[in-house]
């Protein structure tokens, strides 16, 4: 009895030793699809489908079906959870879509059913997911040194090119703020010999907090009459700023910029104490993801300069050293002309 | 029947001719019937039964488990954080021990103490609910929301919050493989799970136990038997169904995560509800469970056919299932009690 036992679990270890699931490497050029282009179905899972952020990337999946044709959708969990995400691509695993390009809650927690996916032919592209493992591709908005120039351009403009300035990160332990504000300051080095970095306090710290922006930007202003401009990364920060500028009264004379969320700066934006905030739009990258999939199921190559069709997302470019994740320019300028325009 | 039930009438109530199996029956039919009728090309193919039975054993266990806590008159919402802190101990022991590129050979005896270890850690978890409840005497609900939070925070802080990744590759292939390229080896595990619980209930005297203090625990300690051991025992149990489904959730995510599969909990007491448990105690069969499982599948698979129905609608559509299930419940009992009143007057 014991040994019939023995037997069976090690027939049974055997057995599943056979069956390759995971990190396998896949040839994106073999996922060509062999059906005409009206039969295809693309599935794009957000972490969660009720969330503002998705609900707004949807907007940009119902507009690349319209202009293509293609039969593309967004289907994500209730909820955001690893768990419920993995199983909504089970069933989109079982309904026999063609593509599934996903937002990965957990990109570990997917590794299984994403490869169970690349097995059955069907090209997994992933978003806001780099370390994913078990996909043909990974497309990213912007690269963090990209996002940084462009945050001092933007700074540049309005500081009129001179003057002094210091950066600020929600906390000096977030790696990409500090990737962004070293970017930054590198690029105002090398191209605007009048901008000078505050050497007392290069780096300020806010603590995620919109409070703690609006507090150290008070005391920077009353502490450095000449300081002239604000590096900002945090979407907290720009708001916090303004706010203080507004009550100094340095409107005109003291700038600031930073990712940010249009309905939090609108009233700023609007009255002039804020000139620009970036962003990157969900809805681009939603459009920008389905137009991957496509090219991997029209069999194109994807090389450095692949045009992904969405504003920002028309010249990507491999991350350094890496031939999965690609990068794009995704950002975008919010000013009081736009910033009614999203939604959200 | 307003005599107190004896096990022996209890034993009847749960028989085959069970008014509410056939309900289940009769919806799970009409349900896979709506579906294939539906999207004919998807629901109802080898792809999709494989893909469902791939789904649910997850949650299906912890069902069974919060269906074993209520029949006694409780509840446990803990399940899914003692499926989570159990896989994790499994997950941080593998990854702390297992040497890197170590032969498959090799790494069976750590999976196996891996498992172990894993399902130790729910028997504590449920041991630790069934003396809050049995011998503090805390109600059941607040009890296990209090271990539910417990759990989850301890899983939070021996990982930071971060999934533990990097497991050996032989636990999710063995965690992922099909018989025949078709059952998956959860779907296995469930039904074993499924099949020795509803044996428990309906066979043993332990099952028996269970339904008579679920169904009046003053009479059933007046009748001597050990309320507080009963208690102890059926968390227990739920607790080491809870770190099977752990296990299991932590091979299909081929990592384990303090919160994983946290909407699993609301999800798994519908389950119950709708599979016939009585929220009071007392009522209720794994074969209602199970078809109620099947149906929230189906269900589940079947609307992620439907493009253009959000899940938006998800919570919605299962919310009201669970509120017409209730409704409909309540009516027919409603009905019988009338029918038998009118037959005594007579």
């Amino acid at each position: 009895m014991k040994r019939r036992f023995l037997l069976v679990v090690s027939l049974v270890m055997v057995f599943a030793l056979a069956v390759p699931l995971f990190a396998q490497s896949y040839d994106p050029m073999s996922f060509k699809s062999k059906k005409p282009m009206s039969q295809w179905k693309i599935a794009l899972v957000p972490k969660d489908a009720t969330n503002a952020w998705f609900v707004r990337m949807e907007v940009g999946v119902k507009q690349f079906a319209k202009d293509t044709g293609i039969n593309a959708f967004q289907k994500g969990p209730a909820k955001t959870d690893a768990a419920m995400q993995a199983q909504v691509i089970e069933d989109l695993i079982a309904q026999g879509v063609d593509a599934i390009c996903v937002v990965p809650v957990d990109p570990a927690a997917l590794e299984p059913v994403l490869g169970l996916a690349l097995s059955r032919g069907i090209v997994v592209i992933d978003h806001e997911g780099a370390s994913q493992q078990n996909c043909l591709y990974d497309i990213e908005a912007f690269s963090n040194q990209g996002l940084g120039q462009t945050i001092m351009v933007e700074l540049a403009k309005m500081m009129g090119e001179k003057g002094v300035y210091t950066t600020m990160v929600g906390n000096v332990t977030n790696a990409s703020h500090n990737e962004w504000a070293d970017a930054g300051v590198a690029y105002a080095k090398a191209h605007y010999p009048n901008m000078t970095l505050l050497a007392a306090e290069p780096r300020v710290e806010i603590m995620d907090n919109l409070d703690t922006a609006y507090e150290r930007a008070k005391e920077l202003f009353k502490k450095y009459p000449n300081l002239k401009g604000i590096f900002g990364t945090s979407s907290l920060s720009s708001p916090g700023v303004a706010r203080a500028i507004e009550e100094l009264g340095l409107k005109g004379k003291a700038f600031v910029t930073s990712v940010g969320l249009p309905n939090e700066n609108k009233v700023y934006l609007k009255d002039g104490t804020l000139q620009s905030v970036l962003l990157w739009d969900p809805r681009d990258a939603g459009y920008a993801q389905l137009a991957m999939a496509v090219k991997i199921l029209k069999g194109e190559k994807i090389e450095n300069g692949c045009n992904l069709t969405a504003p920002g997302w028309t010249s990507m470019q491999f991350a350094p050293g890496s031939t999965k994740v690609l990068q794009g320019k995704g950002w975008i300028t919010i000013t009081k002309d736009n910033v009614d325009s999203f939604g959200f | 029947m307003t005599t107190t039930k004896t096990a022996d009438s209890v034993r009847r109530g749960r028989s085959a001719r069970d008014p509410n199996l056939l309900r289940l029956l009769v919806m799970l039919v009409f349900v896979f019937v709506l579906m294939t009728v539906l999207r004919p090309n998807q629901f109802a193919t080898m792809a999709d039964f494989n893909s469902m039975m791939r789904q649910f054993p997850e949650y299906g266990i912890m069902a069974i488990g919060i269906s074993l806590t209520m029949i006694t008159g409780g509840i446990d919402l803990g399940v899914v954080g003692t499926a989570n802190l159990s896989a994790i101990v499994a997950a941080k022991f593998l990854i702390g021990t297992v040497p890197r590129g170590a032969a498959p050979a090799q790494v069976v005896p750590y999976l196996i103490i891996a498992v172990l270890l894993s399902l130790s850690v729910g028997l504590v978890c449920g041991a630790f609910a069934g003396m809050l409840i049995s011998r503090f005497n805390i109600p059941a609900i607040l009890a296990t929301l209090g271990t539910q939070q417990l759990f989850t925070g301890i899983a939070i802080g021996i990982t930071s919050g971060r999934p533990q990744s990097g497991l050996p590759l032989l636990y999710s292939r063995i965690g992922n493989m099909e018989f025949f390229r078709f059952v998956p080896i959860s779907f296995v595990i469930f039904f074993v799970v499924a099949v020795g619980v509803g044996i428990m209930l309906s066979r043993t005297r332990f099952g028996t136990y269970m339904y008579m203090m679920g169904t009046n625990p003053r009479a059933s300690r007046y009748a001597g038997l050990n309320n507080t051991s009963i208690t102890l025992r059926t968390y227990m149990i739920s607790g080491l169904l809870s770190s099977v489904a752990g296990l299991i959730m932590m091979a299909r995510a081929n990592s384990a995560k303090a919160d994983y599969g946290a909407p699993y909990t609301l999800q798994c007491v519908l389950i119950a509800v709708l599979g016939g448990i009585n929220p009071n105690g007392g009522f209720g069969t794994i074969g209602g469970v199970t078809m109620a499982i099947l149906i929230l599948q189906f269900l589940s698979s079947g609307l992620n056919m439907f493009n253009n129905i959000s899940n938006f609608y998800r919570d919605v559509i299962w919310g009201g299932v669970l509120i017409l299930v209730l409704v409909f419940n309540k009516l027919l009992s409603w009905r019988e009690e009338r029918r038998a009143v009118r037959k005594s007057m007579n």
